[in-house]
């Protein structure tokens, strides 16, 4: 390998190695209402999963989740202990059978950041990178 | 609540062209919500084609019928933090079962306290084991049938859901919950419904052409646990249900011009499940027992007699994603008469081996194909609607199937 080669490897690595970095880790992300909300690791996974449909502090939860992608998947994995096609298929089937109301679903972090701002009780998550002040970061306790 | 709604054949083919269209164009969208309000919409429409090499089974398609279709449209709302409403109304065309009528697949009031404690009334879906409460949704499965052994796509229209009341929760007990469901009520019934076939199969019982002509019952309990277990993916569940005073009446075979009578006082469904997805698997195993004695009575003859009814059904299944578009499956399935068991005597056990392919073309429209070899002819059914008047030992299925969901 060159000396051309390796400065073009370098670049290379750089250029992945700031794509990963770009994309940080999902973040619970929810309405400002309930910004005095205790979550705790088991709470969030019955959120999520349709048991839990009302909040401590008042108010009906309404879920918003990005349709695909790596940072459902990361969530969705770590939080709920299912894959994307797994939670998608939950709900269908919560929905179709009078189980559960179904989530909101979005295309884009920014339209589903939007929605959770705009809606008391929403909750849903993005990317860390992709939260401003327009809603409340919820990080679950032990 | 039934209305007759039967869909014409220039009807089949207009649907057949929106749902073509849909493909074409992409026009499918997901579940819907009203701008501003807590209202969803949702529903599906599925069409099949089913082939049988030989015996009619599940239903008549000894050649082919495109009669295998079901349809679906469901609402629902949410008034204030801890109340749901909502229903949805279904029709399907299995053989000669459904017609295409409309009725009212489940409609419900749903007031969730917190949640381990819920309750839900009206016509709710009947839990039983892994997929009772999911009969139709072929989005949540590779497989066009369900495994026969345990859920009877005969029955569709009998178990799949009943009016009464329901109380519901998870319990979160150290790194694991369980979810319970207990339940009550009856289920409405008819002689249209698919388990009438049961009463008229071989016409020992009752006369053909009729067969029974009246079906009624008191009550169905029950209760439903499920263990999401610690392993990440692994639930275990287990159900239990009975119906009581389950009667039917109509001409008697032996002789037309009187009235039989049957009752059976208690049927039990005791189901024992396993489902563990891991990565693109899905493992599952399911063993179900019923039974409960029939009891006969020909009062005009003085005649009363009675016999113990029920089968022993298990299956297990692996199926497997591949990649986002394509999912594949197999099952063996296993049913055996439970008095009088012989296995050399073919009408006495059923075994079903199948293979499936799912195709997803997008999130709403999905393709799926499938075969079954099956070997046996318990539950092969000999009625007007299904006729089998000399079953052969074995058969082969053939199902194709699209679904357009939203």
């Amino acid at each position: 390998m060159n000396t051309r080669s390796l400065r073009r490897f370098g670049a290379l690595a750089f250029i992945i190695a700031f794509a990963t970095a770009a994309h940080a880790a999902p973040v619970i992300i929810a309405n400002k209402g309930l910004e005095k909300e205790k979550l705790d690791v088991a709470t969030v996974k019955a959120v999520f999963l349709g048991k839990k449909v009302a909040w401590d502090v008042g108010g009906r939860v309404i879920l918003a989740v990005i349709k695909t992608g790596p940072v459902a998947d990361e969530f969705l994995k770590a939080n709920v202990e299912m894959s994307s096609s797994g939670f998608n298929n939950l709900w269908r089937r919560l929905a179709m059978t009078g189980g559960g109301t179904a989530p909101k679903s979005f295309e884009s972090e920014e339209d589903l950041r939007k929605f959770v701002a705009a809606t008391p009780g929403a909750v849903g998550f993005v990317d860390s990178a992709n939260v401003d002040a327009s809603v409340v970061v919820l990080t679950p306790g032990a | 609540m039934n209305i007759d709604f039967r869909l014409t054949s220039a009807c089949r083919r207009g649907t057949a062209f929106v749902v073509a269209l849909g493909l074409i164009a992409g026009v499918a969208r997901a579940s819907i919500s009203i701008e501003n309000t807590n209202i969803q919409i949702g529903g599906f429409f599925s069409q099949g084609y089913l082939y049988s090499s030989d015996n009619n089974i599940p239903t008549a398609d000894k050649g082919g019928t495109w009669d295998f279709r079901e349809m679906a449209f469901n609402v629902s709302d949410t008034f204030g933090a801890h109340l749901r409403v909502g229903a949805q109304a279904f029709a399907q065309s299995f053989g000669e079962i459904g017609q295409d009528k409309v009725i009212l697949d489940w409609a419900i009031a749903d007031y969730n306290f917190n949640s381990w404690f819920g309750i839900r009334a009206g016509r709710v879906k009947y839990p039983k084991g892994l997929y009772g409460e999911a009969l139709d949704l072929d989005v949540v499965r590779p497989f066009i049938l369900l495994p026969e052994s345990v859920y009877s796509p005969i029955l569709r229209d009998f178990t799949a859901s009943f009016d009464g009341a329901m109380i519901y929760g998870s319990v979160n007990v150290l790194k694991s919950s369980f979810d319970y469901k207990v339940f009550g009520g009856t289920i409405p019934v008819n002689p249209e419904k698919g388990v009438t076939d049961f009463y008229n199969d071989g016409g020992g019982l009752f006369a053909a052409p009729t067969g029974a002509t009246s079906l009624k019952m008191d009550s169905v309990k029950g209760a439903q646990l499920v263990w999401n277990t610690p392993v990440n993916g692994l639930k275990l569940v287990g159900s239990y249900s009975f119906f009581t005073n389950l009667d039917a009446f109509g001409p008697f075979a032996g002789y037309p011009p009187v009235v039989l009578s049957t009752n059976i006082p208690k049927f039990s469904w005791i189901t024992y499940s396993g489902e563990y997805s891991v990565g693109d698997w899905v493992f599952a195993a399911e063993w179900q027992r019923t039974g409960g004695d029939l009891l006969l009575a020909v009062p005009a003859i003085g005649y009363s007699g009675g016999e113990f009814i029920g089968w022993d059904g298990w299956y297990v299944s692996v199926s497997r994603r591949l990649g986002d578009k394509f999912q594949v499956g197999a099952y063996y399935g296993n049913n055996q008469v439970r008095t009088g068991y012989n296995s050399s005597n073919p009408a006495d056990y059923q075994h079903d081996s199948a293979v499936s392919l799912r195709y997803d073309l997008n999130d709403h429209v999905l393709f799926k194909i499938e075969a079954h070899y099956i070997d046996g002819t318990y539950e092969t059914f000999d009625t007007p609607r299904i006729p089998n008047p000399t079953p052969k030992k074995d058969t082969t299925l053939f199902a194709v199937k699209t679904t357009l969901s939203f």
